[in-house]
């Protein structure tokens, strides 16, 4: 699903910063697979790139097969309305959109009908529990409710892949145990997820830990979530 | 693309910001009223200026009686040259001239009744009232059958046939006999008076006055041409004729002065050239304002967008494309500017035509007792209305279009981090 060769980053600052140094990673369909470092170890550039958000200097990166690599805007828009989910730690959601509205927008950028995509955008609210949560603004829902209707909206295009930004970092421990539950749901359902986390707890409820150190990978770890109970708390 | 949604997003950006909105449009509002209302007022005192002339025949001359300035072959200065039948004669040779009108000129006392009056009369042919302009208010003008008959018929201004119908309780003058200098005219007809004073103005038969009084000499001639169509042939033709009666006269024919040359077709072309002067200016006024207008809507945009980043970036990320956000940044200028646009376009219409009812019925701007008018009909037609539609919308894309494109330009991950 994801296949990157040496990819490098850097910013052209007052101070050139060299982020990612070749990163080579292959992550399968299906997989569920966290990156870990520390801050400044470049893991949040990386999911930038995965996610085309932000640009690479070096390097290929083939996401489901197709090189993505000098797209247009234009084209950009399209990946990442089609194949990618967004999941974010702040969660970005629209302040002045209803929970409905927010989770219908992708389905707006596809051109679907305003009639269809509340239908489908109401279907997954109701599959996190939102229903009667719709017609609220994101400032009346809590932090838990906020993510759940971020993921929502992350699936409601059907995308191939998930890209969550350390999804519990604004959360309190059980929400956090709450979400990581629907993750790991929704990968149980096919979609590859990679997830961005500085918690050794989160990255444990994953199959593959990869560490990232200053801009390169220094190992990737299997590991095996079923031995963990995850109901328990996690940081 | 322009969908409900598309609109409903916009007009929630809106009115979200009621108050910012309506600041920025007020800009827009006033920019666009201004240019109204000067742009009326230019046309009212357009539309004033040339009714003045609007009943002439633009390629009519005079020619005054006047001093010289400079002296001549042994003539001193300061010699006054009256025209005479050589003039006339001389005129009708020009190939140029198509009819000569000499303006015999007699004051005189005008009585009907009780009433006496001071009046000036002036003996003319019937294209006279074509190139003077003159304006009938009852009756007829003097015709060829007059002419020809030496007929003994005169028309009155319309306040001396006021003052004599007041005071001899008659309903109108027409058909009454009156006498100036002892001899009895009868009333054909009754015109507006022309600008000059409180005397009578009084037209008879060119043909009548001359068997009357006799009068060889004229203190101003006017004539018809044909072929001259631009100011070089007038001035041309001017120059030309100057010289010929310099001759005839025996003055120098680049004296100044000495007889006057006047043509209404150059006075048209030169009040023209000063209304799109004036035209010119006010469109320059006008637009300067709306883009003060303008500026303040790009600069609000700016701030829009500024402050839309991260939302801006959120829609990148789930897949707007560049074109919708550029057009919804571009449409929301767009419909701020036209719609304020609008409503100032209106009040200013709205304000002009208010003007222009109370000036009809008060008889503002038309001074009655001259029969000038200075100030007509000062409302704008639909060409403005049109190209003033076009700047707004011009304008609207121009203040929206800087600031989406930044928009645009950012990348999605910048967007969604700015704080």
């Amino acid at each position: 699903m994801i296949k990157l060769n040496n990819i490098n980053k850097t910013y052209f600052g007052a101070q050139p910063l060299h982020v990612l140094k070749g990163i080579n990673l292959d992550v399968a369909e299906g997989e569920l697979v966290s990156i870990m470092g520390a801050s400044g170890s470049g893991k949040s550039t990386l999911l930038n790139i995965l996610g085309i958000l932000d640009n690479y200097d070096e390097g290929d990166y083939y996401l489901a097969g197709k090189l993505v690599k000098n797209l247009s805007e234009n084209q950009a828009a399209e990946f990442r309305n089609k194949l990618i989910g967004f999941i974010f730690q702040s969660f970005n959601l629209i302040p002045f959109k209803t929970a409905l509205e927010n989770v219908a927008l992708p389905l707006f950028y596809q051109g679907v009908n305003r009639k269809k995509r509340n239908m489908m955008a109401m279907e997954y609210l109701e599959r996190f529990g939102l229903k009667d949560w719709a017609e609220h603004y994101p400032n009346e829902l809590s932090g838990g409710q906020k993510q759940r209707v971020s993921i929502a909206r992350a699936l409601v295009t059907s995308p191939k892949i998930i890209l969550a930004d350390e999804p519990t970092g604004a959360l309190d421990s059980k929400t956090s145990a709450e979400v990581m539950q629907i993750l790991r749901e929704v990968n149980a359902t096919g979609i590859t997820m990679v997830i961005v986390t500085h918690e050794r707890g989160i990255a444990n409820l994953t199959r593959k830990i990869v560490h990232l150190k200053d801009g390169i990978i220094e190992s990737i770890e299997e590991n095996d979530p079923d031995k963990m109970d995850f109901t328990k708390e996690i940081k | 693309m322009f969908n409900r949604d598309f609109w409903s997003e916009i007009f929630m950006a809106l009115k979200r910001n009621k108050l910012r909105t309506a600041l920025t449009g007020f800009a827009i509002s006033w920019g666009i009223f201004m240019l109204i209302i000067l742009l009326s007022a230019g046309n009212g005192l357009k539309n004033g200026v040339t009714s003045n002339f609007a009943d002439r025949i633009q390629n009519t001359y005079q020619i005054w009686a006047s001093f010289t300035e400079l002296p001549y072959k042994g003539h001193k200065a300061n010699r006054y040259i009256m025209l005479n039948n050589k003039d006339i004669q001389l005129l009708e040779t020009l190939y140029e001239v198509e009819e000569v009108s000499p303006v015999l000129s007699q004051g005189g006392t005008l009585i009907f009744g009780e009433k006496s009056k001071m009046v000036s009369i002036e003996g003319m042919k019937p294209i006279y009232k074509n190139i003077e302009g003159i304006k009938m208010v009852d009756g007829r003008f003097i015709n060829e059958n007059d002419m020809k008959n030496k007929m003994k018929v005169v028309i009155i201004d319309k306040n001396t046939s006021d003052e004599l119908r007041r005071i001899n309780n008659e309903p109108t003058m027409i058909g009454k006999t009156v006498f100036i200098n002892g001899l009895s005219f009868t009333v054909v007809g009754v015109c507006k008076g022309m600008p000059w004073g409180d005397r009578g103005q009084c037209y008879a038969p060119y043909s009548t006055m001359q068997a009357i009084y006799n009068v060889n000499e004229y203190y101003q001639l006017t004539f018809t041409t044909k072929g001259l169509n631009t100011k070089e042939e007038n001035e041309a033709f001017q120059k030309e004729l100057k010289k010929k009666l310099a001759a005839l006269h025996e003055f120098s024919p680049d004296d100044p002065r000495a007889v006057w040359i006047d043509s209404q077709m150059v006075n048209a072309l030169e009040t023209n050239k000063i209304f799109n002067t004036i035209n010119i200016f006010i469109w320059v006024i006008g637009i300067a304002m709306l883009i003060s207008g303008v500026v303040g809507v790009s600069n609000i945009m700016r701030i829009t967008v500024k402050e839309r980043t991260n939302e801006i970036g959120i829609r990148k990320a789930l897949g707007a494309k560049p074109r919708s956000i550029l057009l919804s940044i571009v449409m929301e200028s767009l419909v701020i500017t036209t719609i304020f646009g609008y409503i100032g376009m209106f009040l200013g219409m709205g304000v002009m035509e208010i003007v222009n009812m109370v000036m009809e019925s008060s008889g503002a701007g038309t001074n009655n007792e001259m029969g000038m008018s200075v100030f007509v009909n000062p409302t704008v037609d639909v060409r403005i209305v049109v190209s003033a539609t076009l700047v707004l919308i011009i304008s609207g894309v121009a203040a929206g279009f800087s600031p989406a494109w930044k928009s645009v330009k950012v990348k999605p991950i910048e967007a969604m981090n700015y704080r």
